[in-house]
C-alpha cells in the first residue's frame, strides 16, 4: 500500500469523492516537506558538529540548546540574502538550473521504501526510476555552471558532469548485480526478498562474495555521485573558489546544497534497502511480533510495526550518512585523472566481474545464500 | 476529465511546443535545453502507456547521457549567442517540405487506421516480457546492435587518442 492510498484511505470519514490524484500530490508534498527538505536542513547542522568533533573544536552552539537552531537560523538567512547575479549570466537558464538539481534529488524520494506500507509509489522498476532520476542532477549542474557566466564554475560544472556520468555505470552494474540475485526491480520485494525467515536468508550485503565486494563499489561510486569528498572536485574550494555553485547566492545557493545532502541521505536511503535489508533486523521479524495493544476495537500492531520499521531504516541509512560525514574529514581530494582511473580501470571491471560472479552463483547455488549453504552443511554433518 | 488523460494531454502539448522551440530557436544552447523538454514529454506518453520500463530507459539514457554529451559540445562551441545556425531561408526550404510530406503520411496513417475500442492501458509488469524478448526472439538483434555500440566506443577512442600514442613513441625513441 502506497501512502496515497493510505491517505485515500482516510477519506472515507471526510465528504465525497476526492480524485485520487488529490491525494497522490498530497503524498508528494509530505514526503518531500515533510521528510526530506527537514533532514536535509537537520544534516547541514549534524554535518558541521561531526566535522567540529573530527576537528576537536564544538561547532555551533549559540542557537538554541547545542546551536539546534542553527539550521532555522541558516535557512532564514538564505531566505532573506539578496538574489544576485553576474551581469553577462543567461537568466533563464541561471533560474532553471537549481530547479533541475532539486527535482532529481527530490523525485527520486518517491520509490525510497521508508517500511512496508510507507512509499511514494511502489513502482515495479523501483531501482531503475531512482537511477533515472539521480541522473537528473548532472543536467542542473552543468547548466547552472555555464549559466553563471564564471571559469570557476564552468571547470567545475564540467568536472561534475563527467563526474556524474561516468560514476553511474558502475553504481548502476552494482545495483543490477542485487537485481540478478533477487530477481526483482520494486523496492518493496527487494526488502522483502531479505527478511529473516528462519531459514536463514539474510541481507544481500551477506547473501555471497561478490554482492558484498559490490557494496563497496556502490559505496564509492555513491559518494562520487553526490560529490562528496574525496570526489567533490566540481566545488573543490582550493582550486575552483566554490566550483559550480560560485556565482549563486540566497535561496537558489541554498537549493544546491540541499540537493547535495537529500542525493546523499538518498543514496545512503538506497543502499540500506538493497544492501542492507530495508526495515529487517537480523534473527527477527518485525511483521511477525504483535504486542496485542488495541485503541477503540482497533488492533495497533501495524501502526506500532510501521514505526518500528521507519526507525530502523532511518538508522541504518543515518550510519552510512555519517561514514560519509567521516570520510570527508579523513581523505584527501583525488585529482582528475585519477578519478577517471579509479572510475574506468579500477571500479567498472570489478562491477562487472562481481555481476557475472553473482549470476553464477545464483545459477549454481540455485539462488542460496552463503548462509543457507553454510548451515545447510552443518545440519547435514 | 481524469488525471490520466490531463496528463496525457499535457505531455504531447509539451512535447510540440518543446520540440518546435528546438527546431526555430536561434540559440543553440536553448534548443538543447528545449530537447530535455521534448525527451521528458515523450517518457511522460511511455509511461501513461504502461511502459514504464521504457520511460525510465528514455530518462536515464536520453536526458541523463545524450544530452549531457550535447551540452558539453554545445557548450564548447564559441558565441553561441552569435550564432545563428538558421541562417537563410534556403536551408529551411528543403526540410519544410520534407517535414509536412512526413505530417500529411502520418494523418492519413492516423485516419485510415481502424483504432477499435479506446480502452486503458494494463498497468503490469512490463520488465520480465522485456527481459525475455531480448534474450528469446530478439537475442540475435540484441548482440548486434551491442557489437555496434562496442565498435562505436573502440571508434570515439581511437579517434580521441592518436596524440598521446605518439608521443609515447618518440619518448620510446628518444
Amino acid at each position: 500500500m502506497s501512502l496515497a492510498e493510505f491517505l485515500s484511505g482516510l477519506n472515507d470519514f471526510i465528504p465525497p469523492n476526492v480524485p485520487f490524484f488529490v491525494f497522490s500530490i498530497a503524498a508528494a508534498v509530505i514526503v518531500i516537506l515533510g521528510f526530506a527538505m527537514p533532514i536535509g536542513g537537520i544534516c547541514t547542522y549534524i554535518e558541521r558538529k561531526v566535522a567540529a568533533d573530527f576537528q576537536e573544536r564544538i561547532g555551533p552552539n549559540r542557537v538554541g540548546p547545542f546551536g539546534i537552531l542553527q539550521f532555522f537560523a541558516d535557512g532564514i538567512k538564505m531566505f532573506l540574502k539578496e538574489d544576485t547575479a553576474t551581469k553577462n549570466a543567461d537568466m533563464f537558464i541561471y533560474n532553471l538550473a537549481p530547479g533541475l538539481v532539486t527535482a532529481g534529488a527530490l523525485g527520486a524520494f518517491a520509490a525510497i521504501p521508508f517500511s512496508k506500507y510507507v512509499i511514494g509509489a511502489d513502482l515495479d522498476i523501483g531501482i531503475f526510476y531512482v537511477m533515472a532520476l539521480a541522473s537528473l542532477v548532472s543536467l542542473g549542474i552543468l547548466l547552472g555552471a555555464w549559466s553563471s557566466e564564471n571559469k570557476w564554475s564552468l571547470l567545475g560544472g564540467m568536472r561534475g558532469a563527467a563526474q556524474i556520468v561516468s560514476y553511474e555505470i558502475p553504481l548502476g552494474i552494482a545495483l543490477l548485480s542485487v537485481v540478478v540475485v533477487s530477481g526483482q526491480m520494486s523496492m518493496i520485494k527487494i526488502v522483502d526478498g531479505q527478511a529473516w525467515l528462519g531459514s536463514g536468508s539474510f541481507w544481500y550485503i551477506f547473501h555471497n562474495p561478490f554482492l558484498f565486494l559490490n557494496f563497496f563499489v556502490y559505496f564509492v561510486a555513491a559518494l562520487a555521485e553526490c560529490n562528496r569528498t574525496p570526489f567533490d572536485l566540481p566545488e573543490a574550494e582550493s582550486e575552483l573558489v566554490s566550483g559550480f555553485n560560485t556565482e549563486f547566492s540566497g535561496m537558489r545557493f541554498g537549493l544546491y546544497a540541499l540537493a547535495e545532502f537529500a542525493d546523499v541521505i538518498m543514496f545512503a536511503c538506497v543502499a540500506a534497502a538493497i544492501f542492507l535489508g530495508g526495515w529487517h533486523l537480523p534473527f527477527v521479524n518485525i511483521e511477525n511480533i504483535h504486542l496485542g495493544w488495541s485503541l477503540a476495537g482497533k488492533s495497533l500492531d501495524p501502526l506500532i510495526q510501521t514505526l518500528f520499521m521507519i526507525l530502523i531504516f532511518l538508522g541504518k541509512a543515518s550510519v552510512i550518512v555519517f561514514v560519509v560525514m567521516w570520510l570527508r574529514w579523513t581523505l584527501p581530494r583525488l585529482r582528475v585523472d585519477q578519478l577517471m582511473d579509479l572510475c574506468w580501470k579500477y571500479l567498472i571491471p570489478i562491477a562487472f566481474f562481481n555481476l557475472v560472479g553473482a549470476s553464477l552463483w545464483v545459477w549454481i547455488f540455485k539462488g542460496q545464500s552463503m548462509i543457507e549453504l553454510i548451515s545447510g552443511m552443518m545440519g547435514a554433518g | 476529465m481524469s488525471f490520466l488523460d490531463f496528463f496525457v494531454v499535457f505531455c504531447f502539448l509539451g512535447g510540440v511546443v518543446c520540440s518546435a522551440v528546438v527546431a526555430l530557436h536561434p540559440n543553440i544552447l536553448y534548443a538543447a535545453v528545449a530537447l530535455i523538454g521534448s525527451l521528458l514529454a515523450v517518457a511522460g506518453v511511455y509511461a501513461s502507456l504502461g511502459a514504464d520500463f521504457l520511460a525510465a530507459a528514455q530518462l536515464i539514457i536520453y536526458v541523463g547521457g545524450v544530452i549531457v554529451v550535447i551540452l558539453f559540445a554545445v557548450m564548447m562551441s564559441e558565441s553561441i549567442y552569435k550564432r545563428r545556425f538558421l541562417d537563410g531561408v534556403k536551408k529551411m526550404f528543403l526540410p519544410t517540405i520534407l517535414s509536412i510530406a512526413l505530417m500529411l503520411g502520418m494523418f492519413k496513417l492516423l485516419v485510415s487506421t481502424n483504432w477499435g475500442e479506446l480502452r486503458i492501458p494494463n498497468y503490469e509488469n512490463t520488465t520480465i516480457r522485456i527481459g525475455q524478448a531480448l534474450t528469446g526472439p530478439y537475442a540475435l538483434i540484441f548482440e548486434y546492435v551491442a557489437i555496434v555500440l562496442l565498435f562505436g566506443l573502440i571508434g570515439a577512442i581511437v579517434v580521441a587518442r592518436p596524440n598521446i600514442l605518439k608521443k609515447d613513441q618518440d619518448g620510446g625513441n628518444s
